[in-house]
Parts: C-alpha cells; structure tokens; sequence
C-alpha cells in the first residue's frame, strides 16, 4: 500500500511539473508580446519595451519559468497586472466560493446519478427505467449554460424564489445559501445525467453475479440487496466516471459562475482575460489544471480504499 | 431479435435537419442575419418573422440558421484537425510499440489534465478571443481522444494472422499501417468522430457563450444565449430558441454516433 | 414439511420443469441427479421462490402447510433462510467481494432475528465452530479472497444455517472444490443434517457425491422426475433407460478415485445429446435418445409406476405394455 502511494505520489508531482510546463509553454513561448496585448497597439515602443522590462520579460523563458514555478513554491504567484496585488491574495479571497459550489455540485450530482441510476436498474426494461434514461440522455445534450438560464427563467424571474445571480457574501450565510441553490441545481443536473447512465449499467452488471443471489436467498430485502449489496460494488465504475468527469465539474463551475455573476475563480479568470492579466490567468489555469490531476489521483487512491482485492494486491 | 432502431432513427433525422438547414443558410436565410430594423424590435412570432426579431429588430430564424453553419463549421474542422493529428499519434505509437507508444500514451494522458475550456481561456489571455481560438482549443482536446481510440484498435489489428504474415513477407511496418491498419480500424474512427461531433457543438456553444468563441456580428447560438440572458425581463422567448437548437443538434448526434456504435460492434457498447 | 405436487416452471411453451412431485420429511436426505439442462437447479429455485422473472410457475408448493405457488415476492421473503435456504457452486462467486465474511453471516441474524451486534457476533462464532471453520475469530473479519475454496463453502453454508431452516438445498456444492475438499464438504452437510434434523437436498453430476450423502434420489431429465426411490438401490439396479444411461457412462471407480488438487471429472454422458428445451419430445422426454423406445413414448408421457426399487415414469413398466410383449 505504502509502495502505491509513494509511487503514485511520484507520478503526480511529475505530472504537475509537467503542467506547469504546458501552461507556462502556451502563455509565454508562443508568439505574442504580452506587451502588446496589455496595452494594445496604439501605445508607443518604449512604453511596451519599458512594461517588457518591468515584467521581467526580457529574461530567457527557461529562467523565468524556474522564477515562477520557485515562486509558486514560496506560496507567491505573482502580483496581479490589473489589481495591483499578489495573485495568491486573489485566489484565497475567490476559493471558498468555487470551492462551495464545486463540492456542492459534486455531491447533488452523486446524489441524482445514485437513485436515478439505481432505481433505473431495479426497474430494468420497464417504463420507470425508459423514463430516466430519456431524461438523462436529454440531459447530456443539455448545455449547463443554458439549464441556468432556464432555472433563471423559472425560479428567479417568474417564481421569484431566488435571486437570478450574484453573491451576497458570506456575512449573509441564508442570503450565500440561496444564491447557491441554483447554480448547483444547473452544475449537477448535468453531470448527474451522464453518471446516472454510467451507475445504472454497472448496477446491472453487478445484479447479474452470484452473490446477490445469495443475498436474495438470504431472505434479504430487494432495497437491502440494491443499497448494501448492489450499491458498493456498482461503485467502482462509478467513481472511475467520477475522477474522470471532474474536469468537466470544474469546468462546469467555471461556466456557472459566469451565468449566475458569483464572485469565484471562474469569475475572476474571466475579468482577467478582459483585464489581459496574463500572470493571474496562467496562476488560475495552473491551479485548475492541478485540481483536474489531483482529483484522478484521488480516484486511484479511493479504489484501493473501497476494494479489499485492490488493497490485498498494492500491501 | 433485433428491435426497431429508435435511437438510430431518431439521432439521424435530427442530425440530418440540423445539417440541412445549415446548408441551405449557404444559399437562402428569410433575411439578412444581420439587417437591424431597430423599429421592429422584440417582434412576436408571425408569419413575416417565425419566430419573431430580437433586441435589434434582426430575424431570429436566420440569425439561428446562421449560427447552425457556423457552429457545425467550427466543430467539423476542430474533429478533422484534432482527429486527423490524434490518429496519426495513435496509429504510430501502435505500429512503433516500445517506449515511442509509451511516450505518446503518457503525453496524452496528460492533456487529459486540460479540458477544452482551459485552452481556450489561455489562448484567449494570449492572442484576444476568436473563433480560431475556438477550433484551436476543441481540436486539441480531440488528439489524446483520437490516439488512445486508434492505437487501441491499431494494437487489435496488428495481433492478427495477416499481420503477422504481411511481416514474415518482408514489409515495412508503414506500409502495412497504411494497407492494413487504416482500413481495419476506419469504422471505429468514424463512430468516435460522429460522438465527438456532438461534443464539439456543446463545447463551442459553450465558449461563444462566455465570449470566447465566434466574435459579433458572427451570429452564434451560445453569444444568442447569453445576449438573451440579459433580456430575460424583456423577452424571455430569446432564451429559449437557441437553447432548443443546441439541444436538437447534440442530441442528433450523439444517438447517431451511439447507436452506429451499438449496430456495428457491440464488442465496443459502453455507456456514456 | 415440504409438500410438492405437478409443480411445473414454464418458460412460455418450454417447460424447464414439468409436474414434479415430491415429500420433503425433516431430516430427509435426498440426492437429485442428471444431465445438464435437465431442470435441477429449477427445482431448487422454484423450491426457493427464485425461478426467473420470465418463468412461470405452476401447480402445488407447500411449505409447512402454505402454498407458496401464487406468494408474493414479500411472502417468499419471510421463508427464505428461515424455512429453506440454500448454498451455490461457486463459493467465490457467492460472497460479496467487498465484505467481511464475518459481517455476511451476521446481516441476516441481525435482520431477520432481531439480534444485537454482539449477539449476532457470538451467533456467528457458533456457527462458524459448527461448519468447522479453524480459528473462527479471525475468520469474521476475512475478506472472501482472503479464503480457500473450502473455507468459502464453509462460510456459505454458516450463512445458510443462520436461521436454522428445515431445509437445505445445496446446488452443486462441491463441483468447484478439489476432490478431498469436496468430500469433506459434503460429510459436513450430511452431520449437520443429522444433528439439526434438517433435510438436505443435495444438487450433482457427481454421484460419489450423491451415494455418499444421501438416502433417497431423483433421477431428471428434460424437467421430468424420471425416477426415484432409495438412493443406494437405485446406484445398484436403476431401472429408467435414462438412469442406466446415467450410470453407464459414469467414470470408472478407478479412474474417478480422488487425486487431491484435481476437479472431479464433470459430466458423464450418454450417447447422443440433449436436444433444447423447446425441441423436447412431448411424451417421455426421454424418447429419441432411449435404447427401448416404444411407439407411444414419444406423445405420451408414461405415469410412475413401481420399479423394485422405486418409481419409475416410463411405459416400459406398464402392465399392459408388457402383456403386449
Ligand atoms: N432464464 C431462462 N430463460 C429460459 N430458459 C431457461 C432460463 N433459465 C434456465 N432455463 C432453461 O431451463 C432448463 C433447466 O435449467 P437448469 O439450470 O435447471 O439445469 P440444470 O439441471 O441445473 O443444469 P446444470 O447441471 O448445467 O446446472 C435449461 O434447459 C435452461 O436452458
Ligand atoms: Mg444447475
């Protein structure tokens, strides 16, 4: 086990390096004068030459990626172009919200895909069945974007039951709660769909296998054999779907944020685009890139968690 | 005991009208997508505009007409291109074998760590949004799909008999990529192609809706969406219409694409 | 306290099982024997309640005194491993790979029995000692690959015991063991038949397996009892062409001597083969494939008539078939 770890840890820190290198490679190497874009082309030549030198531009890449990828071991990302302040102060600021809403997302996604998914296959071939697999395959063809505004549509501006965006901060805990509601409604719906799919074939695979016979002839009852037989050995699939959609979370975060105006990171990437705050993209894009390896690294770690096969052969 | 192809059927006819409207926006839209008539703003549907005008007087059925072409071009060229480079990786690294397979494996794995949207909001932060940025973006998330999808099936046929004999005959793994491999693993290709067509067309409604993508005045359905998502008050119909057509075109594609799956090789039936 | 009569599984036209009668009594040991296909393991299912949700069941099942032919899922539920339980060929298989053993045993006593934690811990203590399961109390924190295949067997038949059923049915226990495992195994189910008063239907290709443990048999075919009667005097001097058939082709004793690590051998067979469900003939399933086929055999089915050593359905027993001759 501790093998596994120490060489799965391993490999993670080489793939985070080698991130880094990919962002650092787009956002500095390829052509373009960041210069240029900051102050855009009407500013003179000593003026982008003068910002180049302030930026520090004017050392080779290689130099200043060990500068940055140094800085960012120090906890210091930079000092934002277009704030004026470090970069690293920003994120700290945005996280707890991004954070909420991916977690939230997260588990009302887990949630959906779980009884739709299982329900799904407990009415196998029947109408019950038909039903959530036409709304989950409408809900793969569902932008997320567009399941928002429809929410907005319906629940802020016609019912008027919650705000249709914006945050009204945390010193607001009922206020952030209900600024909350639909914007993970919007993330998970999604998501849940193409995991209810995912959950519902794998709990099938697993009614067929031998011991849930056993439990059937235990005098075990149908939801007992679905939640405590069925149920932990559908999950393995399950949770591989999961690391591998979580990119597609995190993505879908940043995309809602934007629809609903939340004060996140997914809001504070955008106004940096518009702001041509290269340095706080590339920190944003680093950061968001590593969550996406890190949660796979997770996943791996979490099937030795749930499978005592899996542990027997790492120990 | 083969049942009626619903799915199939279903998945094509939507794919198919989508294409067939994108296609006649080439030669015929009701009006100009981009005549303002600021006299005729918020017009309800009626015979002279279907579904009415937007907050510009513009007509709404030619502006969704051609934005269907635009977003189709966009993911057509984003599969070819992403696709096109995926398959040469894949096909290689599985003739080569060896560490060269390792390498593109491992590389591709790791772009795994970029969904679309982060590409194209570091291109964005480079060079300014575009379309290209778009494709740019879309395609590259395609190669790692479109390696590991070839060289799976690659390595399948390069473990049969007539492989092996085309070796002992004395060819060059090349030439045997080309004669033998290519075709073997083209329906394979195919079905992937027509899944991550449908992919692309959300992935770029997606970014023209965060204004990453196509630029004003090129019509979109993701920068319709999120111009009508300022007029929810005023005209909430506009936020219903291009919803509906993203809707329509991902859903046609993604049944055909699955079910030609299903249909051609249940060896290869996974859910999504 | 089993009372079966013209209990019939259909699969729309194809029966899998076709008017079985029989009388379990507690502390019966019964064997039942043929070819693959011939309904065995339907049997046992429809005694279970579990035959598939395609099948449909008919004719009399009762158990102690219930007929249990039209019960609902719910009904069947309150029998299963209180009345009848039963334990399956791959004991791998039939554990859940994700749990303990120990917490296996215990869900049902707890469940079903109404037992605390610790009670049912020490229940299952008891249980394992019982099917002799060495050093119970590492066992119940065992994960099933952490067992051997005799162990798994073991712990699937303590699971079967946990509500002392009066019946126990056991589907090819010992088909996936090596030859001694299996025939530890089975003197296993035989003392604990013996010492619960619990009857013991015992499922196999194997009629080592059968002789050794059980006093009376039924011999299936094609979903039809074909003969039945002691077990020992059938082994002896079957009478129903199918059982000689059976017995003929069974291994020599010779060769079929237990070597340890070995699979018993799987199926004896008879010459020809056994045509699908649909394409049985509709008299004496038998017919088409029997040595001593009469004219009739093929359209009509024979009743049981007595052999010396039983009963057996087949025409040949007829009185007035053998006036004929
Ligand atoms: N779900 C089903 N649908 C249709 N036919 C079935 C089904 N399950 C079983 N059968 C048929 O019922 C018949 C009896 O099967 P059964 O499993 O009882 O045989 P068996 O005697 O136990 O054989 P084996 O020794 O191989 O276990 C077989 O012909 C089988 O094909
Ligand atoms: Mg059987």
């Amino acid at each position: 086990m501790s093998f596994f770890l120490l060489r799965r840890t391993g490999g993670l820190v080489l793939t985070l390096l080698a991130i880094s290198i990919v962002v650092f490679a787009v956002m500095n190497v390829l052509p373009g004068d960041p210069a240029l874009t900051i102050l855009g082309i009407d500013a003179t030549d000593d003026a982008r030459a003068a910002l180049r030198v302030q930026l520090g531009l004017d050392d080779p890449a290689p130099v200043r990626y060990v500068q940055w990828i140094a800085g960012i071991a120090r906890g210091d990302f930079g000092t934002s172009y277009s704030f004026g302040v470090p970069v690293a102060g920003l994120i700290a600021e945005r996280l707890p919200l991004t954070l909420s809403l991916a977690l939230s997302g997260t588990l009302l996604t887990l949630v959906i895909a779980l009884a739709a998914g299982l329900y799904s296959a407990s009415r196998h071939g029947r109408t019950g069945d038909w039903a959530v697999m036409i709304l989950s395959q409408l809900g793969i063809a569902i932008p997320a974007f567009w399941l928002a505004i429809l929410l907005v549509l319906l629940f802020a501006v016609n019912l008027r039951w919650f705000p249709p965006g914006g945050f009204p901060g945390w010193s607001d805990p009922l206020g952030s709660l209900r600024s909350l509601v639909l914007p993970t409604i919007a993330l998970a719906a999604v998501q849940g769909a193409v995991l209810a799919r995912v959950t519902r074939s794998s709990a099938l695979e697993v009614m067929r296998l031998d011991f849930v016979r056993t439990a059937r002839a235990t005098g075990l009852s149908p939801a007992r054999v679905l939640w405590r037989h069925v149920l932990p050995n559908a999950l393995v699939p399950v949770i591989t779907i999961v690391g591998m959609q979580f990119a597609g979370v995190v993505t879908g975060t940043i995309v809602i944020e934007n629809v609903f105006y939340l004060p996140g990171l997914g809001r504070l990437i955008f106004q940096s685009i518009a702001n041509r705050d290269i340095i706080t993209v590339q920190a944003l894009v680093l950061m968001v890139a590593a969550v996406v390896v890190l949660a796979n690294f997770a996943v791996d770690v979490a099937y030795a968690l749930i499978d005592p096969r899996l542990k027997a052969r790492l120990a | 005991m083969r049942r009626f192809p619903v799915n199939l059927v279903l998945g094509a006819a939507l794919a198919g009208s989508v294409t067939l409207v994108a296609l006649l926006s080439f030669i015929w839209t009701p009006y100009d997508h981009a005549a303002i008539a600021v006299t005729n703003k918020f017009a309800s549907p009626s015979f002279a505009h279907w579904l009415g005008t937007d907050q510009l007087g513009r007509d709404v059925v030619s502006q969704l007409m051609v934005a269907a072409r635009n977003s189709m071009i966009v993911a057509f060229v984003s599969v070819v291109l992403g696709g096109g480079i995926g398959i040469v990786l894949g096909v290689y690294a599985s003739a080569r074998g060896g560490w060269v397979e390792n390498l593109i494996m491992r590389v591709s794995d790791l772009s795994l760590a970029f969904p679309a949207l982060l590409f194209a909001i570091m291109l964005a932060a480079v060079f300014g949004p575009s379309l290209q940025n778009t494709v740019i973006a879309i395609a590259f998330i395609n190669i790692p799909i479109f390696a590991r999808i070839s060289r799976g099936a690659a390595n399948q046929v390069w473990t049969r008999e007539f492989m092996l004999a085309g070796q002992a005959a004395g060819m060059g793994r090349m030439t045997l990529t080309f004669d033998h491999v290519m075709p073997n693993i083209a329906a394979a290709i195919i079905v992937q192609a027509t899944i991550e067509f449908a992919v692309a067309l959300l992935a770029e409604a997606a970014l023209s809706y965060l204004g990453l993508g196509a630029q004003p005045p090129a019509p979109s359905w993701g920068r319709m969406l999120s111009d009508a998502q300022t007029l929810l008050y005023l005209a909430p119909q506009l936020a219903i219409y291009p919803g509906l057509c993203i809707v329509i075109s991902v859903l046609g594609f993604g049944l055909l694409g699955d079910s030609i799956r299903d249909l051609s090789d249940p060896r290869l039936r996974r859910e999504r | 306290m089993l009372d079966v009569s013209n209990l019939s599984v259909r699969f729309g036209d194809a029966y899998a099982l076709r008017d079985a009668s029989l009388t379990v009594h507690p502390g019966d040991r019964i064997g039942v024997v043929g070819e693959s296909g011939s309904g065995k393991s339907m049997l046992a299912q429809a005694l279970m309640g579990m035959v598939p949700e395609s099948a449909s069941m008919s004719g009399i099942l009762k158990i102690d005194g219930t007929e249990m032919t039209r019960a609902t899922e719910a009904q069947w539920r309150a029998l299963r491993a209180r009345r009848v339980a039963m334990i399956f060929q791959e004991p791998l298989a039939a554990l859940n790979p994700l749990r303990r053993v120990g917490t296996t045993v215990m869900e049902p006593l707890r469940t079903h029995l109404g037992l605390s934690r610790t009670q049912a811990r020490a229940r299952t203590l008891d249980l394992f000692e019982e099917v002799g399961l060495p050093d119970p109390e590492q066992r119940l924190a065992a994960y099933p690959h952490e067992l051997s295949g005799g162990q798994r067997q073991r712990v699937l038949i303590a699971l079967a015991l946990a509500c002392d059923p009066k019946l126990l049915i056991a589907d090819e226990p010992t088909t996936a063991l090596d030859a001694e495992v299996a025939q530890r195994i089975t003197d296993l189910l035989v003392r604990l038949s013996r010492d619960r008063a619990m009857a013991l239907m015992i499922i196999s290709h194997d009629l080592q397996v059968v002789a050794r443990a059980t006093r009376q048999l039924l011999v299936m075919y094609g979903g039809d009892i074909v003969e039945r009667g002691e077990t020992r005097k059938i082994l002896s001097a079957p009478f129903h062409p199918y059982t000689r058939g059976l017995l003929a082709a069974r291994p020599r004793p010779q060769l079929a001597r237990p070597v340890p690590g070995t699979k018993r051998p799987r199926l004896p067979t008879i010459p020809g083969h056994i045509p699908a469900l649909v394409d049985l003939p509709a008299g004496c399933r038998f017919s088409g494939r029997c040595p001593a086929e009469l004219s009739r055999c093929r359209t009509t089915r024979s009743t049981e008539f007595r052999t010396g050593t039983g009963l057996a359905a087949c025409h040949l027993l007829n009185p007035a078939e053998r006036s004929k001759s």
